[in-house]
């Protein structure tokens, strides 16, 4: 090792050292030295993450080590050398300066320290089992998950369960521009999957509705199953009172950040690492959820770019499913969303502020029960 | 606790699946000399090492969870000499390195080994795109090459590739805290030489030698050439919209290229494109410069991992189309055969469902039957009912109470 490769790692140490005490100082200014303080450098994911964390509000000592032995869940660039701390070499991924890394770089080290807390803070309890009523209308209710998951679990709590006897097939909507951020949400809540702008992109690519939102197709196979006159068209879920005979309002679906959103997307992945598929959906839904419920930004939207497509394609869904002959609740001309969403899109640099302040806020939470 | 872990990891592609194969099945003549491998099936490390670097899979993670730590507990355990092997652990991170360190018992006195059985790059380029078109990427030979090419390797291509294949840097995150003599390199020998060779070495480094071992070779992940390559990536790109993952491997990945186009001979093989030979073959040298430095234990011959420039060179990605067509037609034929069989499965299974609801309609329809129920529900709805139908039963000899 020559005279400088040990001045550099000298220096790393002493930054880590200092990051470990709630130091924000960036690595190409940092000028102290520390001894090895460890078996091996952490990356510099890790390092600038702890100190993008740091410049937020000092952490408590074991966050700190749980950045510091975090690695990047999933497929991706692996931890990465700080430049000019290691000894040049010809193998291995180049060294950065940790400040050049994008931010999504350290939302992946983030969203593996999320899921863990998660994890350990565990869903909420159960509601408590009810006597279902004798006399109901039956149902299935299906169309927009994001809509019609939390009435679905409302009714339950009612008494007023889906199935029985003979049960309508109600295929909830709403405009197809909102069909489509509820389905990327409901997709990000469930298994993750690419971002908002490669899916949208994907499903214009090829002209084609994605399921969860396709409300022809979703009403094409249950009235295969169960025939036409028992499927039913609800285009808006403040119809559903009357077509349900319920008296008291139905719960809206929750309305996250498009940052949230993504985060959830993101967390969602490395919570499938420790979980079996249902358990992560219920954390996601229940417990992350309401640590995403005060997240700064506005709700998902469609790209301007984008709104002739969804309006034609709106056009079309609302054409096939009077054509097809089911019974419709509310205007199918709703389906067609009337102007450009003011809705926002998902954004880097927020998400990784949002994930610093859910680490500082849970990831604390879980220091204190691990250490006590 | 084991006095002695063997850990493989990796890489890819040299024999890793015919050595799990061997030790799988030769589990019970280890342990008679001391030697244990923890494993269910033969690639059970798999969904550990999954666990480990925390990985997703097309679905497998979710039968991962916690499978590291069972796996290090049994390592632990064990008071022989344990051996670990899956070659997706060549990609660990440090910090994973230290984690699996330290729960095999490294700070506690363990005495682990590294092992990491290699081959040069002329053959492991190609072999890799080859891996990456079976597990459903559509990327074309050309672009695969262009990406792990490119010095930033910012790609998922790139990392993964030369996080499983770079030599020094694979033993720079498992070896930063082990002396070089507890880290041994296994070579793959050149093609054409002797095939008990590459086993001869993988018995002296895992200390099998003298122990008599069955070693048919029952499994190997068998290579395509290219026009069945160009095939499966064709297919790929057409069907990977609506093909699951949990459907892929068993129809695609061992249907169509394991069992049927892996079976074809005659077709050009993959290779090195002649005008990357030139940056291949300084990285080599490269590599063989830096291992012999550092003084590890290499069984088999450095020089081996300087390849053989390539003979010849058959494009994948304008594969003759002539040879896909015949590919393809061989690829039908499995489909039909398969679904054959599973037409004929269904077809039994609907008799035996048939003969099954009529069987049970005729004893519904018995008279006794419908009284015998009668009044069993009239007992179950007493006290003293209960207890006639609890003595009868014990009086019966029955094993079992209905809920």
């Amino acid at each position: 090792m020559t005279t400088e490769t040990e001045a550099g790692e000298r220096r790393a140490w002493g930054w880590i050292e200092a990051l470990r005490a709630g130091a924000t100082t960036p690595w190409r200014e940092f000028t102290g030295t520390a001894d090895r303080g460890g078996r091996f450098l952490p990356g510099a994911q890790q390092l600038e993450l702890l100190r993008r964390v740091n410049a937020v509000r000092r952490p408590g000592p074991a966050l700190v080590e749980r950045v510091l032995n975090a690695s990047a869940p999933g497929r991706g660039r692996p931890d990465l050398q700080l430049v000019g701390a290691a000894e040049e070499s010809r193998f291995g991924p180049p060294p950065v300066d940790p400040a050049d890394l994008p931010d999504a770089e350290l939302v992946r080290v983030a969203a593996g320290l999320i899921a863990e807390d998660l994890v350990a803070a565990g869903p909420p309890p159960p509601p408590p089992p009810r006597w279902t009523r004798l006399w109901r209308r039956t149902y299935r209710l299906v169309g927009d998950p994001w809509m019609a998951d939390p009435i679905r679990a409302e009714l339950r709590r009612r008494g007023r369960p889906p199935g029985g006897m003979r049960p309508t097939i109600l295929v909830l909507g709403a405009d197809l521009g909102t069909m489509l951020a509820d389905a990327w949400t409901a997709r990000s809540f469930a298994e993750g999957g690419s971002g908002w702008r490669d899916w949208l992109g994907g499903a214009i690519a090829h002209d084609r509705v994605p399921p969860r939102a396709d409300l022809v197709t979703q009403a094409r196979r249950w009235a295969e199953r169960v025939g036409r006159d028992r499927v039913e068209i609800v285009i808006g879920a403040e119809h559903l009172r009357r077509v349900l005979k319920v008296r008291r309002a139905l719960p809206a679906p929750p309305v996250y950040a498009a940052d949230g959103v993504d985060l959830a997307r993101q967390v969602s992945s490395p919570l499938g690492l420790l979980l079996v598929p249902n358990q992560r959906a219920v954390l996601l839904a229940e417990t992350l959820g309401p640590w995403l419920s005060d997240a700064p930004g506005g709700p998902l939207g469609i790209p301007a770019a984008h709104v002739e497509w969804v309006q034609a394609r709106a056009a079309r869904m609302r054409d096939e499913l009077l054509g097809a002959g089911y019974a419709v609740h509310g205007d199918p001309e709703a389906l067609v969303p009337d102007a450009p969403g003011e809705g926002s899109m998902p954004d880097d640099a927020g998400v990784l502020s949002l994930a610093v302040r859910l680490m500082l806020e849970h990831g604390e939470r879980r220091t204190e029960e691990v250490s006590g | 606790m084991s006095s002695r872990v063997l850990l493989h990891v990796g890489t890819p592609k040299t024999g890793t699946s015919y050595l799990q194969d061997v030790l799988y099945r030769n589990q019970r003549v280890l342990a008679h000399a001391g030697i244990r491998y923890p494993a269910e099936r033969f690639d059970g490390h798999f969904l550990a090492a999954l666990d480990l670097m925390k990985l997703p899979w097309g679905g497998l993670e979710a039968e991962a969870i916690g499978a590291w730590d069972r796996l290090a507990e049994q390592v632990r355990h064990h008071r022989g000499t344990s051996i670990i092997s899956h070659e997706i652990l060549a990609t660990a991170s440090r910090s994973q390195v230290g984690r699996a360190l330290a729960s095999l018992g490294h700070d506690d006195g363990t005495e682990i080994h590294v092992v990491l059985s290699v081959r040069d790059l002329v053959r492991q380029i190609p072999a890799e795109w080859q891996e990456n078109v079976k597990h459903r990427r559509a990327v074309a030979y050309r672009a695969f090459l262009d990406q792990i090419r490119d010095p930033e390797r910012e790609s998922r291509i790139a990392t993964w590739f030369w996080g499983v294949q770079e030599i020094p840097d694979i033993l720079d995150r498992w070896g930063h805290d082990l002396p070089p003599e507890r880290i041994h390199l296994v070579t793959v020998p050149p093609a054409g030489g002797a095939p008990e060779l590459l086993w001869k070495r993988f018995s002296q480094v895992f200390g099998l030698d003298g122990l008599d071992l069955d070693l048919a070779p029952l499994r190997a992940n068998p290579s395509l050439g290219v026009p069945e390559t160009a095939l499966i990536r064709r297919i790929n790109r057409a069907a990977n919209r609506d093909l699951a993952p949990a459907d892929y491997r068993p129809l695609v990945r061992e249907l169509l290229a394991h069992q049927t186009l892996s079976r074809r001979r005659g077709s050009p093989r993959l290779a090195l494109p002649p005008d990357d030979y030139a940056w291949v073959r300084e990285m080599e040298q490269a590599w063989v410069d830096e291992i012999a430095a550092r003084g590890y234990d290499v069984v088999g011959e450095l020089a081996e991992l300087i390849g053989t420039p390539p003979s010849g060179f058959a494009d994948p990605d304008r594969p003759e189309e002539k040879l896909v067509a015949e590919a393809a037609v061989d690829a039908i034929t499995a489909l039909l055969l398969d679904n054959a069989r599973l037409r004929h499965t269904e077809d039994r299974l609907g008799a035996e469902l048939v003969e099954t609801q009529r069987a049970l309609e005729r004893s519904y329809l018995r008279p006794t039957y419908r009284f015998r129920a009668k009044v069993v529900r009239r007992l179950q709805g007493s006290r003293v009912g209960k207890g006639m139908l609890m003595a009868y039963r014990f009086a019966r000899g029955r094993s079992s109470r209905s809920a």
